[in-house]
Order: structure tokens, then sequence, then C-alpha cells
């Protein structure tokens, strides 16, 4: 592994080579990553598989121009400087466009668990072999009719270094340790439907439990799914349990609250800041640097300073996300980054939430649940339109509930709009569940949606 | 510059360096060295200005070592004869450390003839300035917005991805192999009363600009703000089960998501459905299905492979033979498991990814009928075409969005609709087909397929006329 020194020194260089070439400002990122991977496939082990690389990416500005090149080799850092200066001289201009000011250095303490780097050593390979292979007999032995098609066990280690000619340098390393299966259960000729689950620890001694919970709540997922039938087509409620939120509204409306959405056309969220855009008891926030138990670097792609902001509040429309490219280019006077440029050092910064967070409500699931007739998203497959809203796909693994009692679903759809069904959330569950450290989210039902079953 | 291609006398070199490296290996295990060298060169374009120019390059070499009955996989990025003994050595213990734990051994897959000497697709020594392309993807740009007053915003994007590979195993392999891909995609996003939609449409190869622009690139970005216009206005279908003709894109999503996936050996192996269904009927019989490591039929295709990422020449998998399951896609391991040979399925997306089954090009086989007579001979159904995403579940379920609907009833094309979501049961829908046409296309534009890692795939075909569900309103 590269030692923070080392990557400072090569990002320096490739500043000073990109400088020299011509760029008036220059930003370079090094990642430096090693992982150790164990591979699950067809109810056995695979493959164990290791990997030690360092990405650098630089990033230029010549007069109004950007440009960005990004290559693994150190030996090549000064050509990639030059490279990335190419490529902005070679684009027209966009007047006022600059890399964030960066004051000062911030060297961010390691978030290591010592136990990991252990694990990422030659001699912890058997740990990791004999974990991975207590997970999967968990989910074999937990009922006959399970098989996984794949899964995996990995530690990783990540040192990222940062180098901005516009004042400051930075630093962050963490480690984490991450597991989940994917398969199904077959019950003679019937196949049922495919699930996972998994989790994700920045501490060793937290994954194995964490991943037995989600083994179960797998196996649950898979059994559940087998003897399904089509259902009814009717327009009416869906309940969306926590783990199905993301999938189903909050990728497409995080995109959408990303100001380069509402730049391009793409979101019409931009001009609705101050209005209701969804049920009053519905809070989202991104959770700057990490929610409790897995802490993030403590600056984004940019280096700038992550920190928490509320974006819909009960229901209100409370803010968007900017980088420093989209703060440059919004037309709001004096404009900042938030603090949300997401990436790495294999591509330039995008705008995005790093870690989200939605309020829990005041009912239990289980009486959220509690409905004359509804179908239970547990999984969707499907797209969703973002300017239009429009949303249709098939409901995975799902269930019809009748006056209380939840039977199987196959072939069943659903097709409704999206910003109708931020407004049409009826209930949002009093428990939350935190899902691959990144997310804590509650369990939804949603109204008057269209769902068509086959048949 | 940084990125250039490694001119073939460097990769010539570079196999003479692997076959030295695999001096040391054990006579009873199998070694795979695969160099592989990928670049991207991307620019897109918004509001008449270059939204974003980047250059990437990553390289290095995989390792794959069969020892102790167990795969064992190291990657490094740097080529050179101390960093390849190191990065065997760790595959070699990454396997050798595993092997306690596997319950079935991994078998040695049987000696066969694998590539040797120099692969490359047409083109791949084509090179397009800078300049040249930023003023492809600022024409396209701005030809969506003359489109129509109500298009509100347009975009981009070209790609083009550059891939030399060299690949030694001790057990016979030893070539390069080089590709060159572009693509390039359009969306307009079209604006009325409040009301907002957007679309794509997009073009991919293997090969040169020739290849690309199998019609005028033009026509992209007109075809995309039409949509994104026409569906302003347009309703939502009505949902239910229906009679559909698919397009040669939604037939290649039909192929690749709904059938090409549970034919991968390992999947099969898994219990995927179409497990222990070889010599049964599971389309009509006007059905025959393969996946391609060439491009019949139409040059081009995207996923074109002249050699796998094992060393395996690359043939056609013919999956489906006039409606009966005949074979699945496979790797030299599950291949041996089965008894078949190899066919060129197993790929890396890049070097640091091991190798696994993958589909390539996917295609029904063209029919006899016609376009035309096909839609007139339709009582009551939809026209659907544009492929938008897709995804397949254990069970054969399959589901992809549809970009554009069009309603058909006796005989005659109705307005236009907006796009949806179809699903169905694969061999359940391929047995319900009544019509294919003769006229064929490879349309899955800048589509990827992921599978734990990213694959370039292309798939099409014919139009095709069957019977599925729509994901519509219920009023």
């Amino acid at each position: 592994m590269s030692s923070q020194n080392m990557l400072l020194e090569h990002c320096e260089r490739a500043m000073a080579a990109a400088l020299a070439a011509g760029a008036d400002e220059a930003e370079v990122i090094a990642d430096a990553g090693r992982s150790v991977e164990v591979a699950i496939q067809k109810n056995d082990l695979e493959q164990v598989r290791s990997a030690d690389e360092v990405t650098f990416g630089v990033r230029v500005r010549v007069g109004d121009r950007l440009g960005f090149a990004t290559g693994n080799q150190a030996s090549g850092l000064r050509a990639l400087g030059e490279e990335a200066v190419l490529i902005a001289k070679s684009s027209p201009p966009e007047p006022g466009l600059r890399l964030p000011t960066l004051s000062g250095d911030l060297f961010a303490p390691d978030a290591v668990d010592p136990e990991l780097l252990r694990l990422l050593e030659p001699e912890g390979r058997a740990e990791l072999c004999a974990l991975a292979t207590r997970t999967l007999r968990r989910a074999l032995a937990a009922d006959r009719r399970m098989t996984i098609d794949t899964g995996e066990l990995s530690v990783s280690e990540l040192r990222r270094v940062l180098v901005s000619s516009t004042g400051g340098r930075r630093a962050w390393r963490g480690a984490e340790a991450s597991g989940g299966l994917f398969g199904m259960a077959l019950d003679g000729a019937e196949v049922g439907s495919f699930a996972y689950d998994g989790d994700r620890r920045r501490q060793w001694a937290e994954l194995e439990p964490a991943l037995e919970r989600a083994t179960d709540r797998f196996v649950r997922k898979c059994v559940g799914a087998l003897g399904g039938l089509p259902g009814e087509s009717f327009r009416g409620t869906i309940l969306v349990p926590a783990d199905c939120v993301s999938e189903l509204l909050l990728d497409s409306l995080t995109e959408l609250l990303g100001a380069d959405a509402v730049r391009q056309g793409r979101s019409p969220l931009g001009d609705r800041l101050g209005q209701a855009i969804a049920a009053s008891g519905f809070s989202l926030t991104e959770a700057g640097a990490g929610l409790p138990g897995f802490g993030l670097a403590p600056f984004d792609r940019e280096g700038v300073e992550r920190r928490a902001l509320p974006l819909i509040d009960n229901g209100v429309l409370r803010a968007i996300l900017f980088d420093g490219a989209e703060a440059c280019r919004s037309s709001a006077p004096g404009q900042q980054s938030t603090g949300h440029a997401q990436g790495g050092a294999a591509s330039p910064p995008m705008v995005g939430p790093a870690a989200l967070s939605v309020a829990a409500g005041q009912t239990p699931w289980d009486e959220l649940c509690a409905v004359e007739r509804a179908v239970v998203v547990t999984r969707f497959s499907g797209t969703v339109e973002p300017s239009s809203g429009d949303l249709s796909g098939v409901v995975k693994g799902g269930f019809l509930v009748r006056d209380g009692v939840a039977r199987p679903v196959a072939e069943t759809t659903i097709s409704g709009n999206l910003y109708e069904a931020l407004r049409n959330i009826s209930g949002i569950s009093a428990e939350r569940e935190a899902l691959g450290g990144t997310s804590l989210l509650p369990g939804l039902r949603i109204e008057d949606i269209s769902i068509t079953a086959a048949g | 510059m940084t990125h250039a291609s490694p001119p073939l006398l460097a990769l010539q070199q570079l196999r003479a360096l692997f076959k030295d490296a695999l001096q040391h290996a054990g006579s009873d295990e199998l070694v795979e060295l695969r160099y592989h060298k990928k670049t991207l060169r991307s620019v897109s374009a918004r509001e008449g200005r270059v939204e974003r120019s980047l250059s990437r390059g990553r390289e290095g070499v995989g390792v794959r070592v069969l020892a102790a009955g167990t795969w064992g996989f190291a990657s490094t990025s740097e080529a050179s004869p101390a960093a390849l003994r190191r990065a065997i050595e760790a595959a070699r213990a990454n396997a050798v450390a595993s092997a306690p734990y596997r319950k079935e051994l991994a078998l040695r897959p049987p000696p066969i003839a694998l590539a040797v000497g120099d692969y490359a697709e047409a083109d791949v020594d084509e090179e397009h300035e800078l300049d040249e392309r930023v003023a492809l993807v600022l024409g396209l740009e701005a030809a969506a917005r003359r489109h129509s007053g109500r298009v509100r915003t347009a975009s981009s994007v070209y790609n083009e991805l550059r891939s030399d590979k060299v690949i030694v195993t001790s057990d016979g392999a030893d070539c390069s192999v080089r590709l060159w891909r572009p693509e390039l995609k359009v969306s307009a996003v079209a604006e009325h009363e409040g009301q907002r939609v957007s679309q794509a449409e997009s073009i991919g190869a293997t090969g040169g600009w020739a290849t690309l622009f199998r019609e005028r690139a033009e026509v992209l970005a007109e075809r995309a703000a039409a949509t994104a216009v026409d569906q302003l206005e347009a309703a939502v279908p009505e949902g239910g089960r229906a009679t559909v003709i698919l397009s040669p894109a939604l037939v290649g999503l039909l192929v690749h998501e709904a059938v090409g996936h549970t034919v991968e050996a390992d999947f099969v192996q898994s219990g995927s459905v179409a497990a222990g269904k070889l010599g049964q009927r599971v389309a009509d019989d006007r059905v025959t299905l393969r996946d391609v490591g060439h491009s019949p039929h139409v040059a081009g295709a995207g996923g074109a492979e002249p050699v796998d990422d094992e060393g395996v020449v690359t043939q056609p998998a013919t999956v489906i033979e006039n409606g009966i399951l005949v074979g699945y896609l496979h790797n030299r391991e599950s291949a041996a498991r089965f008894g078949v040979a190899p066919a060129g399925n197993a790929r890396a997306w890049e070097y640091a990814d091991p190798p696994i089954i993958r589909m390539r090009n996917t295609m029904i086989e063209p029919g006899d009928s016609d376009l035309n007579e096909m839609i007139a001979s339709t009582a009551d159904g939809y026209l659907l075409e544009g492929a938008r995403n897709g995804q397949a579940d254990a069970t054969g379920e399959f589901m992809f969005g549809a970009a554009r609907a069009r309603r058909i009833q006796g005989g005659k094309l109705g307005p236009l609709l907006r796009g949806t979501t179809v699903t169905g049961l694969a061999f359940d829908v391929l047995q319900t087909v009544d019509a294919i046409s003769r006229e064929f296309a490879w349309d899955l534009g800048s589509g990827h397929c992921g599978k734990g890692q990213p694959a370039k795939v292309d798939a099409g075909g014919p139009w095709l006329r069957c019977t599925l569900t729509i994901a519509g309103e219920q009023r």
C-alpha cells in the first residue's frame, strides 16, 4: 500500500506537470486501493481474488476550459497532466468555470480497524474463507430449497489523497468489510424469484452478526417468493419495505435533486424550492460525512468539506445538491458547492449524495400493512423516466395483501408517476433499516398506483 | 500521449515476457496471464458547449491459477518480470488458501487448440482527432435542439473504447487481441405546459465510423427529439396481456435478458429455469437463437470478440434450434463438465477482473415475413420500439422498457403512446411467436450488460410478433 507521503509526492508531481503544460489551475487525486474477495458460486466457494492498484485523476482549468485525464501508471504522471491540458485546450470555453478553492491542508484521521488490515495480508485468507463458508452454510441450512447463485465476502482499504493548486491538500484512509448473497429458492420444478441481501461494516467484529441477519432476511425473501401466482389488477395501494425504497423512489429522486439534472432540464425540481413536493411526513437528509457507524471521508471528491444537508423537510423541498462546477454554472449569485461531488480518481466529479437518511414515521410497519388490499413491492425491476416521472416495472418476489393476509404473486406489474407517488405517501414506518452503511430508511405505503396482473 | 495504444511490437514483446514467466508454472497447475490495456476517450455536449471531455487509461495483468483443485486470481498494474512473479505467487496462494473450503474441486479443462497469433477486429487503427469528436457531439446536440421549439435541452456523448490484450496460458494460448469500439448517444428533453419527457437514442459498433454510422448520425438526434416531443401529449397504454410486434432492439433485449442469462452455464448449474431442459421445446419452431463472437447478417455488432479471455477462439453458440433448447453458454470449465466444446464465452471487463461466462452478440435468426404484412395481419395489439433497460429473473420472468408504443387496430397503426415496461416468462413468450421478419439489425446501441462486472454486448434480430404483458394504466 502506498504511503500518504508517497501519494502526495506523486500528486504534486502531476500537478506541477499540468501547470507547466499550461494549466491555470490543477487538481490531482490519487486512490490507492487494495482488496481481497472470496467469491461464492453455485453453492460453493469459487475463488479468492486479491488486487492492489493506485489510480490517478488529473483535472485542469485552462482559461475557461476544463480537461480531465486518468490512469493507473505512476510512471506516466507527467504525460497524464499534459494530456488533461491538451483536452482542455481542445474544448470550447465555458465562461466562469473555476476549480473549488481549498484553504489549507486537511489530513483526516484514519477510519481503519486494524483487524481489517490484518485480513488483507496473505495469512488472513483462511479466516475470510471460513466466514464466507459459514455464511453460505447458514443460508443453505435455513431451508433445503435454497440455492446460492453467487456471493462474496470482501475486505478493502482505500487511501485517498488530493492536492489542488487552489491552495489545499487532503488525505484520508478507510477500510471496510462487506458480504452478500444472491440466489433463489427451488421447489421441484418451481424456480423462485431472485433475491439479494448483504451488509457493509467498518469494524470486522460487526460483520458476522450483520451478515447473519442479512442471510436470514435473504432466505425469507427467497422462500417467500415461492408459490407466486398472478394477482389482481387494480388501482390502489403498494407497500414498499425499507430495502426497496431506494430502487423504487430514492435513486431517481436523488438524481433529480442534483444541480446538474436541474440545469440540464431533466429535473423540474429546481423551480420547486420552498414548495411541497411530497407528503407532509416525508423528510430526506443527505448525511454529509456518513451515518452513525459508517463514517465517510470528511471531504468530497473535490476536497470540499462534507456536511449534512436537509433536502426535503416534511414534504417541502429545501435544497438541491451542488459540486464546484455546478456552483460556477448556477445563475444564483454566490452559489457555492454544497460538498456533494462524488466519484473516485478514475472519473471526473459527479453531483450526488454520499449517504441518505429518511426520517422515521410513527406507525409500526405491521400496522401500515393492515389494509384491505395492497401489493408488497419486495423488489422493483423497472424504469423511472426522470423528466416525466413515468414509472413502470415488474414486482419481484411480491405479495398481494387481502384483509391482512399476504400471498406471493408473480407476473405483476406496477405503473404510476414518481412525483405523484411522493405526494401519495400515506404512511411511513416507525422502524428504519440501515442499508449498506450509507442509507437509513423506513418502509413506505403509497396510494393510487396501477397494478396489473398477467392473465 | 499517455493513452496511445501499444504498438503491435510491444504486444509481441509482452507475449515473450509472459511465456518466460510461465516457465516457472508447475506441471500440475494451469496458469493464465492476461495483459489488458483499456483506453476510453469520451466527449459530451450540452447547450451548445462541451460538457465534459476526458481520457481514461487502465492497464495491467490479471493472473489466474488453477491449483489444488480451485482457482486463485491476482492482478498487478505492472508488467515487469518481478511484478509478474509476485502476481503468479499471489494467485497461487489465493487458490491454495481456499482449497480446503471448496466442496467440489474444479476440474482442469481438457486440452484444446487455443488462440495463437495476432488477432484484431476491423478498423482497429482508425483515429479521430479531438476536434473531430467535439464537432460531432456539438453538431448532434444542436440538431436535436433544432428539431422543435419544444425541445428544452439536448445532449450528446461520444465514447470510444480501445482494447489491447495479450493472453498467454500454460496450456497453449499465445495471442494478442485488439479491438476498437465507438458509440454515440443523443438525448432530448421536451417540455410543454409543465409536462416534460426525455428520450435517448444510441448506437454502438465494433469497428470504425463507417460501421458505426450505418445511417446518418443526425437521424439519431432527430429521432430522440421527435419521440420526446411526440410523447408530450401521448397517452399511457392500457395495462394487460397483449399481442405485440417487437422491434429488433427489443428482440435483442428479449433474447439477452430473458433467455441469454438463463442459459449461462454457471447459472444453469445454480438451478436456472433452463436447467434440465436440453432437448425440450422452449419456443415456436420459427425461433433459432444464437450467441456469436462475430457479426453475421450485418457488420459491426458491438460485442464482437475474436478470442475470449481464456484464449478460446470464438465460435457461434446455438442455444435454440427451431424451437428446441440445444445448448448453454460456457467457459472452459463448464464446457468440460457438460461434455461440449467451449465457444469462447469467458470474458473479463478489465485486467483486474477474472473471466466469467458472458454473452457476446445474441440474436434470433431472421424469418420470412415482412414487417408491413405483420402489422396488416394484427387485429389488435401494439408495435413496440426502442430499447431502454432490461432485467431477467431466475424464474425466466423478464422486464424491459420500450421507449415507444403504438396501438395496432384492424391492421392499422394508431397514434404514438408513452413508452412502457413489458414482461413475461421467457420460454412461454417465445412459444407464442407467430411471425418473424426478414429484416435484421443489431440494435443494443451503447448498452452494456452487468453481472458483477460490466461487459460490452450487442443483441438484435428481426421484427417478431408474440404475446406478453404490458405494464400500463388501470383506469
